[in-house]
Formats: structure tokens, sequence, C-alpha cells
């Protein structure tokens, strides 16, 4: 998929170890590992994904991001131009939720283009392992309401809402006036550099 | 017993190293050299520690031949090119030379090779419990046993890193190292290695950062300063030298783990790749075995998708060098080659999708990030890393990524790379020696070895282990500082071994443990000889450059 072109840069934001990857791989992939340890991710990986929005095709470039606080600082190359951003958020830990909060900021100063959807991860530990939720709903809701953003809880695990999630994302795309115009560069393409084949882009 | 010849008992000289190139791909200065020069400087002797400057200059290049477009190359500017390589390989540091070494150099072979086998089968069993699920602690007794310990602390004392156990279980033990090696530090002297019993504790400054080994392995005060060193510029790689102190010339105190968080899967890869892995041992980087045609087809077509700042394009599969480019200016040093390998081993998370990540190369420039795109190419075992000082230049790297894939695939490249990584290394039959039974052989003017692969009596994971602590062992008694050796022959219970060092090759050959001397020396001749025969598909002799 990837080296196709990308209409729509997606970024996922989030705490270390807040389910970022397992989101990513599970709308990528469908798939879900569960007695896979803990891995981080390094850096920030990329992944790319067609979806078809009442006859038009979007190709979103999906931007898994390191929620390590080393990276935090280059973080901006990441987001940078993305329309939408995920900022997860894991529903069994409270502390995620005020990183969540911090990206949120982040995003609204740097990228007031970028649209923002706030996601509690890890439905399934609150519903089958029974851990208690940390980040109660109308709290979420609350903050929600004050940004203007939408909110999803999601499993990767079961893969609650997460197709839902990624095809609003692309709707909201496809619906949004702005976006009907004629592609612009990202800025990031170096025009001087010498290129025989048509231009194509990738994430 | 050892024995040592004249080297005009061999007739095969330096010129005719197989394997050589005039044209390296990586760094070729040799570790212990540099250690050497590193231990023997002065405490005010300052020197440069750290390789630094050089992405800078690139990225200054770059603006300055964008300014002036009719400069084709903008590297006229800079001649200190040369002084930068070299202060990018003299990787120095402030220890001073104690009076008296601490290390028993006690020449009693015998007995340091039973010790080496006692110690080879207390590992065998303590490895296999490692994954323990119950945390060790300094208590415990799985936790004493095992063979070599690595401890990172700051130079406040706190806990950063530790191999085995818990590091914030083992608080007291790093206040005790801290206290040491201050105490020696506050008159001006450098600890260096402490002897008590079986273990070997070594004791390695990088200011903000202390780092202790302390082994029973029987490996030399050099070889464990190397591993230290190692793990060191791992961590390195992840944070640069200018964030380390950056932080801890903010906050004396910090606690360096909360932004290392996932790095100890590296460390820990790094640390058990060291045991295992001769290339840590060599300095060198082992060329996957591949036709010559093949790999210049690929070496072509990553050359040929060049774009703007691309500084190193490298090829790996299964640990093992396929080919690199690189920008004229500049090489890489082995020991960064190290990290990247080590990188793409630890972690599987690459293997999924691209992915864009910043990578410091100490040896390169400590001070900041290569931006790197690594990418699995088409689900094959080849691994493509594309590194560049832009940072944005994502997009760049992926289209370079496609071109290069698309061609390779259109030679069948990646086909034949699938195969070799498949059929593994060649055997030690192949080489058609009969008492010989494996042997290392490292190209000095390349930085690469060759090695078969692990055949029997090898082939049990316990018996690689004791070869692999046979070749440390010689390595380390011909590379002994206070006594450099350019042949060893050695007889051992198990097996009889030949070191030879010229200022071409190293090689270390083992045989059954009745081989002579005389049938030895006749072998190591063949075994050269079957490598000249073998070099161009062994090791990467014309690498393409940018």
């Amino acid at each position: 998929m990837s080296g196709s072109r990308v209409d729509l840069k997606v970024v996922l934001l989030g705490k270390e170890a807040g389910g970022k990857t397992s989101l990513v791989e599970r709308y990528l992939h469908d798939r879900f590992h569960p007695n896979v340890p803990y891995q981080n991710t390094i850096g920030a990986a990329f992944g790319a994904k067609k979806v078809e929005v009442g006859g038009i095709n979007v190709t979103m470039g999906i931007w898994d991001t390191a929620g390590s606080e080393r990276y935090e600082a280059m973080s901006r190359i990441y987001y940078r131009s993305a329309r939408a951003a995920i900022v997860c958020f894991d529903l069994t830990d409270d502390t995620s939720f005020d990183r969540a909060k911090f990206w949120v900021d982040e995003l609204l100063k740097n990228e007031p283009d970028c649209k923002i959807y706030l996601t509690g991860t890890k439905y399934d530990l609150i519903e089958e392992e029974k851990r208690p939720r940390k980040v109660e709903e109308t709290k979420v809701e609350e903050y929600a309401d004050e940004i203007h953003c939408l909110v999803y809880e999601t499993s990767s695990k079961t893969g609650q809402n997460i197709k839902e999630l990624f095809y609003k994302i692309a709707q909201d795309y496809v619906e949004d006036p702005k976006n009907r115009e004629p592609e612009v560069d990202e800025g990031i393409i170096d025009s001087s550099q010498p290129n025989t084949k048509p231009d194509k882009c990738s994430c | 017993m050892a024995t040592s010849l004249h080297s005009n008992q061999i007739s095969a000289g330096q010129e005719h190293a197989p394997g050589g190139s005039q044209n390296p791909v990586l760094v070729t200065k040799d570790s212990y050299e540099e250690l050497e020069e590193d231990l023997s400087l002065d405490v005010d002797q300052s020197r440069p520690r750290h390789a630094s400057g050089v992405i800078a200059e690139i990225v200054e290049s770059r603006q300055h031949s964008e300014v002036d477009s009719n400069q084709n190359n903008a590297a006229v500017d800079y001649p200190a090119t040369d002084q930068q390589v070299k202060g990018i390989t003299a990787d120095t540091n402030h220890l001073s030379l104690g009076d008296g070494q601490l290390t028993d150099e006690s020449e009693v072979f015998v007995e340091e090779e039973e010790q080496r086998l006692r110690s080879g089968s207390v590992l065998q069993t303590v490895e296999k419990t490692k994954p323990a699920v119950v945390e060790e602690d300094i208590h415990s007794a799985a936790w004493k046993k095992h063979k070599k310990h690595i401890f990172i602390l700051s130079e406040a004392g706190k806990p950063i890193y530790s191999r085995y156990g818990n590091e914030d279980k083992l608080v007291t033990l790093m206040g005790v190292i801290q206290a040491l090696m201050s105490f020696v530090q506050d008159d001006k002297d450098s600890l260096r290695s402490v002897v008590a019993g079986g273990h070997l504790i070594v004791f390695l400054l990088r200011q903000p950062l202390m780092l202790v080994a302390a082994s029973s392995t029987g490996e030399s005060q050099q070889q464990l300063f190397l591993q230290l060193r190692y793990m060191y510029n791992q961590i390195l790689s992840v944070l640069t030298h200018t964030q380390l102190n950056r932080i801890f010339e903010q906050r004396r105190n910090y606690d360096l783990r909360r932004l290392l968080s996932g790095t100890e899967r590296f460390l820990n890869s790094l640390a058990d790749l060291m045991d295992s892995d001769p290339c840590f041992l060599l300095t060198a980087v082992r060329g996957l075995p591949l036709d010559n045609t093949v790999r210049d087809v690929i070496g072509q077509s990553m050359q040929s998708a060049k774009v703007k700042d691309l500084v190193f394009a490298i090829l790996i599969a299964d640990g093992q060098l396929v080919t690199l480019v690189h920008m004229k200016k500049y090489i890489l040093h082995p020991a960064d080659l190290h990290l990247v390998i080590n990188l793409l081993k630890a972690s599987t998370s690459f293997e999924t999708s691209d992915s864009w990540v910043p990578l410091c190369l100490p040896n390169f420039d400590s001070s900041g990030y290569l931006y790197s795109h690594i990418s699995y190419l088409d689900d094959s075992p080849a691994c493509l890393l594309l590194m560049t000082v832009d940072q944005m230049a994502f997009k760049e790297m992926e289209n370079c990524k496609q071109k290069i894939l698309e061609k390779l695939k259109k030679h069948n490249c990646l086909a034949a790379i699938k195969d070799s990584v498949k059929r593994g290394s060649y055997t030690c039959q192949e080489v058609g020696i009969s008492e010989l039974r494996h042997f290392l052989y490292k190209n000095k003017s390349t930085a690469q070895f060759t090695a078969p692969s692990w055949g029997a009596p090898y082939s049990d994971p316990a018996e690689q282990e004791r070869l692999f602590s046979l070749y440390r062992f010689v390595h380390q008694k011909v590379h002994n500082p206070a006594r450099p050796l350019k042949i060893l022959f050695y007889v051992g219970s198990h097996e009889s071994a030949l070191g030879w060092i010229t200022s071409g090759f190293e090689l270390y050959a083992v045989f059954s443990p009745l081989t002579t001397k005389q049938v030895a020396i006749l072998a190591v001749n063949k075994i050269l000889k079957w490598i000249k025969k073998e070099e161009e598909r062994l090791f990467i002799l014309n690498p393409p450059e940018y």
C-alpha cells in the first residue's frame, strides 16, 4: 500500500503503552496479538489504507507514533500537516488522559486544521476482565465538548469501534468542503529534486 | 600449553590478505587499538571524546550548495574531512593508566581453560532459566550465578540499567559502585578493574554515566571495556551525547530511565549478542554470501535511486550486510553498524510497517540524529535503511525505497537474498580441510569477517558457547597490550586453536585436539587460499558511493 498516493494524513498520539500500535494493527491488518509482550514503538511507523466513502476513494496515510517521552521534542515532524489525529488514552489509566490533554493542546496550538478524535482504548479490559475504569465517560464528554471533538471507546482485542472510527475520519474528510479543492502540496516534497517519474506522494 | 611461532614459518604474507579492498565500506580502525589510545591518555589530556559536528557539516554543505548551485561538490569548502574522520574513529576518554594493573596476568593457560570450562557449564544452566518471571535481586542465588553482569548508573549513583534483576532493587549496590568510583576519582585517578576471586569487575566512566561489568567468563579487561563502550553507545544512539549531557547538567539527580523507557530491550539484546556474535570481538561486519554480480546489481540499484541528503543506504539481511552505499566523504564505523543490526534484531515492529526513526550513530556524530527510513522489502528478510540528515524527508525516502524495491524485484535480487539467508553460511566441510572444525577470518582493510556455520561438533548451543569462549581467549592472548602476539598455537582438551594476526588480516582457526602445529599451519594456508577463491562472494569489495 505504501507508495500509493495519500489523500489524508492521520496521526496517532498518546501516552506510551496506550494501545496506539494495537489499534493501527487491528485496523490495517485486522489482527491482535494477545500474548505478545509489549514492544514500544521506535520513532514512528507508517501504514496506508484505502477507504471508500460514498463512491469516493480516500487513501489514508496513518502515522503510529512512539509514546515515549524522548520523542516528544520531535513529535511535530510526525503530526505536521495531519488532517486527523487520533488522540489515545488508556481507559484503565487516568494518567494517560492527562497525557491526551497535553497532545490536544499541542495540536490546537500547532495544527489548527487537524480534526481531533479522542479515543479511549482497551475497552475489553473493563468489559471482559472487569478492570476498574479510571477515566469516567462524563469527564471525557465534558472535555470533548470543550474542544469540540468526537469521542470513541475502542477495543483492539475485539475490534470494537475501530473500523467505525477510521470510517468516520474518512467521511469527515470527504464531507469537508475544504477538501474538495485540488490537492495542495504539503510542502514536504522538495520540488528541486530531479524526478523522472510522475510525482508520487506517500504520506 | 601455548607456543609462539615465528611468522616466517607461514608462507602467506599480508599482501595476499583475501577479501581486501582499496575502497573500504567501513572504518577500518581496530577497536582494540582505539581502546589502547583511549586508555593511554592522561587525565588532563583532553581530546574530543565524541565525534560531533558531522551532521551539521552535511546540513551546512547542503545549504551551501543550495545557495551556490554552480558548486557541484560542496565538499571543497570543508577540507577538515580527514580530521573529522579521525575525530570520529578516535573515540577517546579520560581514564588514566593506573600504575599497577589490577588484572592478574597469569600465564597458566591450563588453569584458565579450566576456569573457562567451569564457567561455561554454569552459564548453560543459568541462561536457560533467564526469562525468569520471578524477579531476582542481589540476595537470590540465581542472580549471583549469572556469568556476566552489567550495570549502568548515573554519576549521582542513580540506577539506570542492570542486565539481570530489577535495577531498583540494586540501589545499594549502585551506591557502592558510585562510592568506589568517585573515591578513586577524588585523587585524580580512575578505577579500572578489580579482581575478586573468579570475577573481574571493570569500571568505565563516561560522564555523566558510570558503567560496570562483573564477569566470570574469563574475558579480558579490554574485552569488557569494549562491551561497556557498546552499551554506552547504545544509550547514545537513543539520546545523543548532547541531550544526555544537557539533561544531567540541568539535573544531576535525573532518573534517566524515564527517557530510556523501552531501551532496556535493546541493551539486553546487545549484551546477549555480544556473548554470542563474533562481530563485536572482531570489530567487523559479516557480509551476506552472495554472487558478486547480484551484489553489484543491488548496489547499483541503491545508488541510482539516490536522493538529496541521503547519507547512508544500508541493506541488511539476517544480521548480515548485503551492501552499503555511502556519501563519498562519510564512512560508517562497524560499531555503529552493529548498533543498527542490534536494533533490527531486537525489534519485530519494523517487519510490519515502514518506520521513520531518529538514530544517533555515536561514532559518526554523537551530537545529533540521522533520520532513518526502515523497511523490510516485500516481506523478504532484506531490511533497507535509508539515513538522512533531513527530518522531514520521509516522503523522499519512501519514494527512494519504492524505486530501489522495483529495481531489486526486476532483477530478482530479493529472491537471491532470500535464498542466501535460507541456505545460511557455508559449512566448514566446503572448505575441504579435514582437521578444520571452525574458523573466523577478518580482513582488516575492509573491517569485514567471514565464518562457516556452526556445524558439528558445534551444533549444540552449549558447544557453540564453549567455542566462542575459546575464540575470545585466543583473541585476548594475541591482543594482549602488554605482550601482543603475532601467532599463537594453543592446545586445549577439546580442540586446538591457531590465532594469527598480520597487518592485513586476523585469522582464528580451530582444529581437533590432536592436530599438530605443522598440520595447523598448512591448514590455515589452505583456508586463506579458499577465502581468496571465494572472496567476491563473501566480502563486499566494491561498494558504490553517492
